[in-house]
């Protein structure tokens, strides 16, 4: 059981956004986080990187807490944010490097691993360059590379596929697909949702600060029979329950 | 539309009284005062030494009516959102601009009077004007400036196929035109060529903007450009969010790094160091702190004074390094890598030390070098190692921590 989500109740403020969330995600497992703008998406993945605090409730990743060593649970996670975040003042290098560092990896097998990425994702003639210069899609690209140069267990990742070219979605897909065979989880939030039914191993519905239903696309079939068969219609039906 | 450009008129009007309170503080004043009073002085002095007919004395008015009447820019107020939402009114618009002309002219105009103001006396010893010939080129002056800003807001509509009117180059041109007409020929020309000039580009845009677009990117930029140029010198004198530095690669200062190896402990000494180096913010802080220090303890004699001086210097370098630490916090990278906030304190802790130190050391080499006295030299020496000691290692610290404390 990497990630452990119990009875989470949170938010920003002392009014609670979440409220008694419960999910996991488990070794070697791709779980998507679907809800609508609001739904709690990204305050749930804050809570899990150690943003927010959690007013109740636990969140664990195989079976340390941040508050019992902040190190060994921020170890474990590497975190691709929706909009790209980078350090004004270093060079892409430098942001690798620094990753290198922060993460205590070894500088010459990191290095490797980075050329290797800077390849795939056509950034490895633009190691001297500033963010400034980079196009957000190049940026997005940047934080794809420095998250996988680490050897985290739990890769979370916060709509990957906007603002992504075609060839870059599917080199993320890829990536993804490799680290789950060596064990890594991934939690990912998306709204594009074809796209998540044929990749993700199970899905995590969100409404309105709760787990609305959770399980694989089978499971998600069989308890709502007459939303319809692909992810996107059940979505759809589960949003309209509730305006209803 | 006019009740837009008011309502926006009294914001900003607002922001800039609240900024104009802090430049204008007690010290600053003061200080004001003294170097216009000592300005005065020094050039009623030099118009008692004038004797008229001075070949340079028309080039002096010249360059300086010339370049008073580029200042006063067009203020218009709009912003990046109204190419959005303002583009349905874009016909409206204009009565928008002209509120906004007519606002610009107040302040354009002020400048021009009082830089007359002051140069009346110039003219009347060194040309030997009489009070109506001045009058008349005031006047001349200011249509002038009318007609300047009169291009600019014709250029905020875009001509099909023509050049911008308001490029500086034609704004100077016309600018010189008039004012040496006025001061080589007589001041009754320049005011008829300024009326001709403003009279000509009025009409000329009275019978096109209803046809032209507005140039929304371009107005925006210029407005963006000016509201920076304001804030920039607000800054100088205290904290303005609006004001983010520009980061300079400045690749030459890239060996200052090579002590700092890439070990995990050293993460963030790796980034604030080269923050720190590319940033304008803090390191312009610290550059300028310590020049004014050096220039100051070099004209500085005695016993204890430059070991004052010296102390205070690096007290106020010291003092504002200190929100540096928080450069970083909206980089959401800064909580999640796995590393201990320990270590961050350290490398800032580190940091401070090492700037702190080399400001010392060079103030110290100028107190050196200004009174060649051992004693002074050594007494400076001792107190500055103990003010970088304590203030790097005790209490920035615990400044940082309280800060922390307040904010949790």
């Amino acid at each position: 059981m990497a990630l452990e989500v119990s009875h989470v109740v949170g938010g920003y403020s002392q009014i609670p956004v979440l409220k008694d969330i419960s999910f996991d995600v488990k070794d070697g497992e791709l779980v998507g986080l679907i809800g609508l703008n609001g739904a709690g998406k990204s305050t749930t993945i804050n809570h899990v990187i150690g943003l927010l605090t959690p007013h109740k409730g636990k969140i664990s990743l195989n079976g340390v807490t941040i508050d019992q060593d902040s190190q060994a649970y921020k170890q474990q996670i590497a975190y691709i944010p929706e909009t790209p975040v980078l350090y004004q003042e270093l060079t892409l290098r430098e942001h690798l490097e620094m990753t290198m560092m922060a993460y205590d990896l070894d500088q010459e097998k990191a290095w490797v691993t980075a050329h290797e990425l800077l390849k795939t994702f056509r950034l490895d003639n633009k190691l001297d360059w500033f963010p400034a210069n980079f196009s957000k899609g190049m940026k997005q690209k940047v934080m794809i590379v420095c998250a996988f140069l680490t050897q985290a267990k739990l890769f979370i990742i916060d709509e990957p596929f906007l603002g992504l070219d075609p060839l870059a979605v599917n080199d993320l897909l890829n990536l993804i697909e490799a680290r789950k065979k060596t064990g890594a989880s991934i939690l990912m939030s998306t709204h594009v949702l074809d796209t998540a039914q044929r990749y993700c191993d199970r899905f995590v519905l969100l409404h309105d600060g709760q787990v609305k239903t959770e399980g694989t696309l089978s499971e998600l079939q069989a308890a709502l029979p007459e939303a319809g068969e692909s992810l996107n219609d059940i979505y759809l039906s589960m949003t309209k329950v509730d305006r209803a | 539309m006019k009740d837009l450009f008011k309502n926006r008129l009294q914001r900003h009007l607002r922001e800039m009284a609240k900024y104009l309170r802090l430049v204008f503080n007690d010290f600053f004043v003061f200080a004001l005062l003294f170097f216009m009073g000592g300005l005065g002085l020094g050039y009623s002095n030099i118009l008692k030494s004038l004797k008229p007919g001075l070949w340079w004395a028309p080039l002096v008015a010249l360059l300086v009516l010339v370049i008073v009447a580029q200042i006063g820019r067009f203020a218009t107020l709009i912003e990046d959102a109204d190419r959005v939402f303002l583009l349905p009114k874009e016909r409206a618009m204009h009565d928008y601009f002209v509120a906004a002309r007519r606002y610009s002219q107040f302040l354009a105009q002020c400048t021009q009077v009082i830089t007359l103001f002051i140069l009346a006396p110039f003219l009347s010893v060194a040309l030997h004007w009489t009070v109506a010939k001045i009058l008349i080129l005031a006047v001349a002056q200011i249509v002038l400036k009318d007609s300047l800003l009169r291009l600019d807001l014709a250029s905020a509509y875009q001509v099909t196929g023509q050049r911008r009117m308001n490029q500086w180059g034609f704004k100077w041109l016309l600018a010189i035109v008039v004012i040496a007409s006025g001061l080589w020929v007589t001041p009754y020309v320049a005011l008829a060529l300024a009326l001709v000039a403003d009279g000509a580009v009025a009409v000329w845009f009275q019978q096109h903007w209803q046809k032209q677009q507005i140039r929304w990117r371009e107005q925006i930029k210029l407005e963006d450009n000016r509201m920076l140029g304001i804030y920039r010198f607000f800054n100088l004198f205290t904290e303005v969010p609006m004001v983010s530095g520009t980061i300079k690669r400045r690749r030459y200062l890239d060996w200052l790094f090579t002590g700092i190896k890439p070990k995990h402990s050293q993460t963030y000494l790796y980034l604030f160091s080269r923050g720190m180096v590319r940033g304008t913010d803090f390191s312009g802080l610290v550059v300028r702190l310590t020049v004014i220090g050096m220039l100051l303890l070099y004209f500085v004699r005695g016993q204890w004074l430059p070991v004052f001086l010296a102390a205070l210097f690096i007290y106020l370098i010291g003092f504002q390094l200190l929100p540096f630490f928080q450069q970083y916090d909206d980089v959401v990278f800064t909580h999640v890598y796995p590393i201990l906030p320990e270590f961050r304190l350290k490398s800032f802790v580190k940091l401070v030390t090492l700037i702190l130190s080399t400001a010392a050391l060079l103030l110290w080499v100028v107190v050196v070098i200004a009174n060649r006295e051992l004693e002074t030299a050594g007494i400076t020496l001792l107190v500055e190692a103990v003010e970088v000691w304590y203030l790097a290692r005790i209490y920035t610290p615990q400044r940082l921590a309280r800060a922390d404390k307040n904010k949790a």
